[in-house]
C-alpha cells in the first residue's frame, strides 16, 4: 500500500526528474524508425592479437576492442596452430573477462577455513599477509612451501620455477587432469621419443581413431578440426577416411565413416588385431619387416581372439587392416578414453605401433616429432621450462596430498584454473588434506571448490589482460612463439601471479631476488624476445613470432624396430554382479575439466550428440534402458564403489552394451550461480586409479549401478527436430 | 551494385562442434535464455546444430545439420507479416527484419518451415558487467520482438562502407559472418552469388549441393553440400 509519505516522496522525485531530466542533450539527429538499426553508421574498432588460454592448446586470437571494451574474439589468421579458427570455448573467453562473479579485490578468510566466507581487503594488507607467511616459511623450513598450479606456459613457468628453486623448495606440482602421461610413455616405448607427436591429419588418407576424440577435446581441437576439414575436402581427388573404435559414439565417432563400438579399455587389443593382420599378410614394407613382433605374442592376436575380447566382428578387423595398409599415408590416434584406463599406456602404444607398421613415422600424412623448443636453445636446460611436458602431474599431486596430510607443508601457493578439489577422485580427499596446510594462498579469478578453501585469495588478470608468451604443445614445428598482451586495460584491480612472485623475490632478497632480476613480468618477456633481430611491437601486432621455418624433426630411434607392447587388460573397480555397467567418462566439449561451467554461453551450447543443455546426464543403450525400465529423461542414481550421484537418463542409440557414459565438467558445488546445482560431479564416482605404464590418472576404471530415482527438475534438450521433420524429409 | 548473398555449408567438413553457435551469440547480442526458458523451447540461438539419428542397417549414425536462417528468395515468413517488419532487402537479397516495426504476432515464426526464428518473450538483461561485451554494431532487441539470423548484416554493411570509401566494389571474401569465420574445419563458405567468380558461386557448382526442404519451393539462399561416406564395412 502506498501511504501519504511515500506518495509525497514519489511525487517529489517525479517532479525532480521532470525538471532536470529535460536538461539532457537533445538528440542532434533523429534516426527514422524505418531504417533497421543494422544500417546505422558503424563505429571503428581495433583488433589486438593475443593467445587463448581456455584450454592448453594455445591458439592465437585477435580481439576486437571498441571504446576500450573487448567485443569479440576471433582466431588469429597468422597463427600456425589455428589459422584464424576458434572453438566454442575460445569464443566464450569474453564471458571470463566480464564475468559478474569475477574477483576484483583480494579476499581474506573471515570465517573458519573451508567455509567460503571471505572479506575484501586492500592489496597492501593482502601482500603483507602473503609476505609474512613467505618470510616465516623461508626462515623456518623453505622446503615446506608447496606450489600447485595448472601447467604454466612460457616465461610464466620459468618465473615460477626459478622462484621455487631459489626459495629452496622442490615441491612444485603442475596439475592437468587431462594430461598426456600415457601418450608420452607410449611414444617413449614405441618411438624412443618422450614427446607429444604431431599428427598430420590433413595429409592422411586413412585415419584410425581409438577413442581418439580429437575433434571435440584432446590436445588441440581447433588445429585437428581444421586438419579434419582439409583431410575430407581439400584435395581434389582424395577424401580421407576416418574409422573410429570406442565405447561410445562421440562427436568424432559421429563424423567417422565407420564407427565400431568396442568394450572400454580394449582399444589396444583392437589395434593389435589390426597389427596381426598387417604383419601376417605383409601388407606394408614395415609390417613385412616386423616379423620379430610375431614371435613375441602378436601371433596370438588373431582377429577371432580380438573380436572375442573387444566385441568387434572378426571380418571388420581384417577389412580395416587391409584398407589401412592399402591407403597410405595412414594415421592411428588414441585419445583420452583409451589413455585414461588402467592399461592406458598399452592402449596408446598399440595405436603408435600401427603408425610404425604403416610406415607413417616422419612421413607426410603421418606422425613426426618436431623440436618445438628450437628457438630457445640458448636457454640450455631451462628451455624445457618454457614448454613443460604436458603431463597430468598426478603422481606428484598424490605424493603432495600425502605430505599435506602429514603436515609437511606450512604454506601452499595455488593457482586457480587447476581445480584439484573438483577434478580429483573424491577418495583422495584433496580438500581435507589442503585444510591441514596452515596457510593457503590462491591466485585466482573465481572462487571455486579449491580456491574457497584458502586463507587468502589474490585476484589475477584474465588471459585477455595479461602480458606473456606461449609455445603451443601441438600444431607447429618449432616455428611459432605466441606473444600475449593485454587487449584491454585491466578491468578489475588485479595483479598477475608472475608479477607478485617477482615482487616477492625482491622483498625476500638474496638468491630469490637474483633469480628474478626483472622489475615486472612484462620486462621479463620483453628482455627474452626484444633485440636479437625481433621487432617486439611488430611481433605483438602479429600475435607472435612465426618464422615459417620449421626446425628439423627429432630422430625416432626405435621406430624402425618396434617392440610389442606388453598386453594388459583394463581393470574396473566393483563387483560386476553388484555394479553391472562400466562407467565411461569423457571431458565435455563445453566445460572440459569443469572450468567452462560458469559461462552461460557454454552452458547453453547444446552438447553435440545429446543436444542437452545446462545439466549433466548419463547415457545408456536402448536395450539397457528397456531392461531397467528407464525412459529418456528419467532420473537415476548412479552408484559406484566410490560414491553416488543423481543424473538424468539419455538413451544413446550407439553406445557399447554394458556401458554407462557421463560427461565431466558439471556438478560444481562452488563455482558461482551458473555452475552450481547442475547435478552431481562424476569425478566423485571415480576411484583413485592409475595407468600402470605412466602413473597417470585412470578415469575409466570403475563400474556403476543404475537405479531409477526421483530427481528434481528435467534435463533440457534442444528442440526435438526428429519430431518436427524426418531426416528424409529435409533433404 | 546489387548483391545476392549466399551461404554454403559443407556437411562433409562440419564436425558439429558448436563453435559457430557461440560465435553467433557473441557477435549478435543474442541473450542467454536460461534453463527454465530453454525447457520451453525458447533458446535464443540464431543458429542451431540439428542432430539427427539415422539408422542404416544395424548401425545408428548421428548427422549434424547446422541450421541458420535460409534467407529464402520466396520466404514464407515475409508474406504473413501484417506490418512489413520482415521484408525482402532489395539491395542485398536478404530476408531482413525491422525490429521497430515488429508487433510480435509471431506469424512469421509460425510460417517458417525451418524454425529458425526466435522470439523475445522477455526483456532479457545482461548481468553487469557482461553488457560490456555487447556488439555496438547492432541493437539489443526488447520484449515482443522476433529475431533471426541476418547473415551478419552488420559485417556486410561494414564491408560496403569500406568499399565505398575506397571507391571500389566489395571483394570476394571481404564479408565473413561470425559462424563462417570461426568454423574450425572450414565448413561454411559465404559470399555473393551475383559475382560468378566468387568462392561461393564456385562451390555451388558442386554436384553435392542440396537445399533444405527444397520441395517447398522456398528457394533458400543457404545451401548444403551432402555428406560423403567412404566405403563402409
Amino acid at each position: 500500500m502506498l501511504d501519504r509519505r511515500d506518495f509525497l516522496k514519489l511525487g517529489g522525485a517525479t517532479a525532480f526528474a521532470a525538471l532536470f531530466g529535460g536538461c539532457e542533450r537533445l538528440p542532434r539527429k533523429i534516426v527514422p524508425f524505418v531504417i533497421p538499426p543494422e544500417n546505422h553508421k558503424l563505429g571503428e574498432a581495433l583488433w589486438y592479437a593475443s593467445v587463448c588460454r581456455q584450454c592448453p592448446a594455445g591458439c592465437g586470437i585477435v580481439v576486437r576492442v571498441a571504446e576500450g571494451r573487448a567485443k569479440k574474439i576471433e582466431g588469429n589468421p597468422l597463427h600456425p596452430v589455428n589459422r584464424g579458427k576458434l572453438c566454442a570455448r575460445g569464443q566464450a573467453g569474453l564471458q571470463v573477462l566480464y564475468h559478474p562473479e569475477r574477483l576484483g579485490r583480494p579476499l581474506i578468510l573471515s570465517g573458519p577455513r573451508g567455509s567460503g566466507k571471505f572479506r575484501e581487503a586492500s592489496w597492501e594488507e593482502a601482500i603483507a599477509a602473503l609476505m609474512a607467511g613467505m618470510k616465516k616459511v623461508r626462515t623456518d623450513d623453505p622446503a615446506s612451501l608447496l606450489m600447485l598450479t595448472e601447467p604454466m606456459r612460457g616465461h610464466a613457468n620459468l618465473v615460477a620455477a626459478r622462484f621455487m628453486r631459489a626459495f629452496g623448495s622442490p615441491h612444485r606440482v603442475a596439475w592437468d587432469p587431462f594430461g598426456q602421461d600415457a601418450l608420452l610413455s607410449a611414444c617413449d616405448a614405441v618411438f624412443g621419443v618422450r614427446d607429444v607427436p604431431e599428427y598430420d591429419i590433413a595429409g592422411a588418407r586413412y585415419v584410425l581413431s581409438f577413442s581418439g576424440d580429437f575433434l571435440e577435446t584432446g590436445l588441440s581441437p581447433v588445429h585437428y578440426g581444421r586438419a579434419y576439414g582439409r583431410m575430407r575436402q581439400e584435395r581434389p581427388t582424395v577424401r580421407g577416411k576416418l574409422v573410429h573404435f570406442g565405447p561410445r559414439l562421440s562427436m568424432t565417432a559421429a563424423n567417422a565413416d565407420v564407427y565400431l563400438p568396442i568394450a572400454p579399455g580394449t582399444e589396444g587389443l583392437a589395434a593389435l588385431g589390426i597389427a596381426h593382420v598387417m604383419v601376417k599378410e605383409k601388407l606394408s614394407p614395415a609390417a613385412a619387416a616386423a616379423s620379430s613382433l610375431w614371435g613375441s605374442g602378436l601371433d596370438r592376436m588373431t582377429p577371432d581372439a580380438v573380436a572375442q575380447a573387444t566385441g568387434l566382428v572378426a571380418a571388420d578387423i581384417a577389412a580395416v587392416a587391409r584398407e589401412f595398409a592399402g591407403n597410405r599415408p595412414g594415421l592411428a590416434i588414441a585419445g583420452d578414453a583409451a589413455a585414461s584406463c588402467t592399461n592406458g599406456t598399452f592402449n596408446v602404444a598399440c595405436a603408435a605401433l600401427l603408425n610404425a607398421l604403416a610406415g607413417s613415422v616422419g612421413a607426410p600424412g603421418g606422425v613426426s616429432f618436431p623440436n618445438r623448443l628450437a628457438p630457445f636453445s640458448r636457454y640450455g636446460a631451462d628451455a624445457a621450462l618454457l614448454l613443460p611436458p604436458p603431463e597430468s602431474g598426478y603422481p606428484a599431486l598424490r605424493e603432495a596430498i600425502g605430505k599435506m596430510e602429514r603436515g609437511a607443508f606450512r604454506m601452499a601457493l595455488l593457482s586457480g584454473a587447476a581445480n584439484p578439489a573438483f577434478c580429483l577422485p573424491a577418495s583422495l580427499k584433496f580438500g581435507e588434506a589442503l585444510l591441514k596446510v596452515p596457510l593457503v594462498v590462491s591466485f585466482a579469478s573465481f572462487l571455486d571448490e579449491t580456491t574457497s578453501l584458502s586463507d587468502l585469495v589474490l585476484p589475477v588478470p584474465t588471459y585477455l589482460e595479461e602480458w606473456g608468451d606461449d609455445i603451443a604443445p601441438a600444431g607447429h614445428a618449432g616455428d611459432a612463439v605466441t606473444l600475449s598482451q593485454p587487449v584491454v586495460d585491466a578491468y578489475r584491480d588485479t595483479r598477475a601471479m608472475s608479477d607478485i612472485l617477482i615482487a616477492a623475490g625482491k622483498e625476500l632478497g638474496g638468491p630469490v631476488a637474483a633469480a628474478l632480476p626483472w622489475a615486472s613480468f612484462r620486462e621479463c618477456v620483453d628482455k627474452a624476445y626484444g633485440g636479437k633481430g625481433v621487432n617486439l611491437e611488430e611481433a605483438r601486432r602479429q600475435g607472435g613470432i612465426f618464422t615459417g621455418k620449421p626446425g628439423p624433426s627429432r630422430p625416432t630411434p626405435k621406430a624402425a624396430r618396434p617392440a610389442l607392447p606388453k598386453p594388459s587388460a583394463a581393470a574396473f573397480e566393483g563387483d560386476p554382479a553388484k555394479y553391472p555397467f562400466v562407467l565411461h567418462v569423457y571431458p565435455s566439449i563445453a566445460h572440459a575439466d569443469g572450468r567452462g561451467a560458469n559461462l552461460t554461453w557454454l552452458q547453453e551450447m547444446p552438447d553435440p550428440v545429446t543436444t542437452a543443455v545446462w545439466r549433466n546426464w548419463v547415457e545408456i543403450a536402448p536395450e539397457t534402458a528397456r531392461r531397467l525400465g528407464l525412459a529418456d529423461g528419467d532420473g537415476v542414481t548412479v552408484t559406484s564403489p566410490s560414491g553416488s550421484l543423481e543424473a538424468f537418463v539419455v538413451i544413446h542409440p550407439a553406445i557399447a552394451a554394458g556401458v554407462a557414459a557421463m560427461p565431466l565438467g558439471q556438478g560444481h558445488a562452488r563455482y558461482g550461480q551458473h555452475a552450481a546445482g547442475r547435478g552431481g560431479n562424476p569425478f566423485a564416482l571415480l576411484p583413485a586409479g592409475e595407468d600402470a605404464g605412466s602413473k597417470g590418472p585412470a578415469r575409466q576404471s570403475t563400474r556403476v549401478a543404475l537405479a531409477k530415482a526421483k530427481v528434481a527438475g528435467t534435463l533440457v534438450r534442444t528442440v526435438n527436430v526428429e519430431g518436427q521433420w524426418k531426416y528424409e524429409n529435409i533433404l | 551494385m546489387k548483391h545476392k548473398w549466399a551461404m554454403v555449408i559443407d556437411m562433409d567438413r562440419c564436425t558439429g562442434c558448436g563453435a559457430c553457435v557461440v560465435a553467433c551469440a557473441a557477435e549478435n547480442n543474442t541473450p542467454t535464455a536460461g534453463e527454465a526458458e530453454a525447457a520451453k523451447g525458447r533458446l535464443m540461438h540464431w543458429l542451431r546444430i540439428s542432430r539427427y539419428w539415422k539408422r542404416e542397417g544395424n548401425e545408428t549414425r548421428a548427422i549434424f545439420v547446422p541450421t541458420p536462417c535460409m534467407h529464402c528468395e520466396k520466404a514464407p515468413c515475409e508474406i504473413v507479416c501484417p506490418v512489413y517488419a520482415t521484408y525482402h532487402d532489395e539491395d542485398d537479397n536478404l530476408n531482413a527484419m525491422v525490429y521497430n516495426r515488429c508487433i510480435g504476432t509471431r506469424y512469421c515464426a509460425n510460417n517458417c518451415p525451418y524454425s529458425v526464428r526466435v522470439f523475445n518473450w522477455w526483456n532479457y538483461t545482461w548481468e553487469k558487467p557482461l553488457d560490456e561485451q555487447l556488439n555496438p554494431d547492432l541493437s539489443v532487441r526488447s520484449r515482443g520482438v522476433m529475431e533471426k539470423c541476418t547473415y551478419c548484416i552488420q559485417r556486410i554493411r561494414r564491408a560496403r562502407e569500406t568499399a565505398i570509401s575506397e571507391r571500389r566494389e566489395i571483394r570476394d571474401g571481404e564479408v565473413v559472418p561470425a559462424c563462417a569465420q570461426t568454423c574450425p574445419p572450414g565448413a561454411i563458405v559465404f559470399g555473393d552469388t551475383a559475382d560468378p567468380d566468387s568462392a561461393v558461386s564456385r562451390v555451388l557448382k558442386d554436384p553435392r549441393v542440396f537445399k533444405l526442404m527444397e520441395h517447398l519451393g522456398t528457394d533458400p539462399s543457404t545451401a548444403y553440400l551432402k555428406k560423403q561416406r567412404g566405403p563402409g564395412r
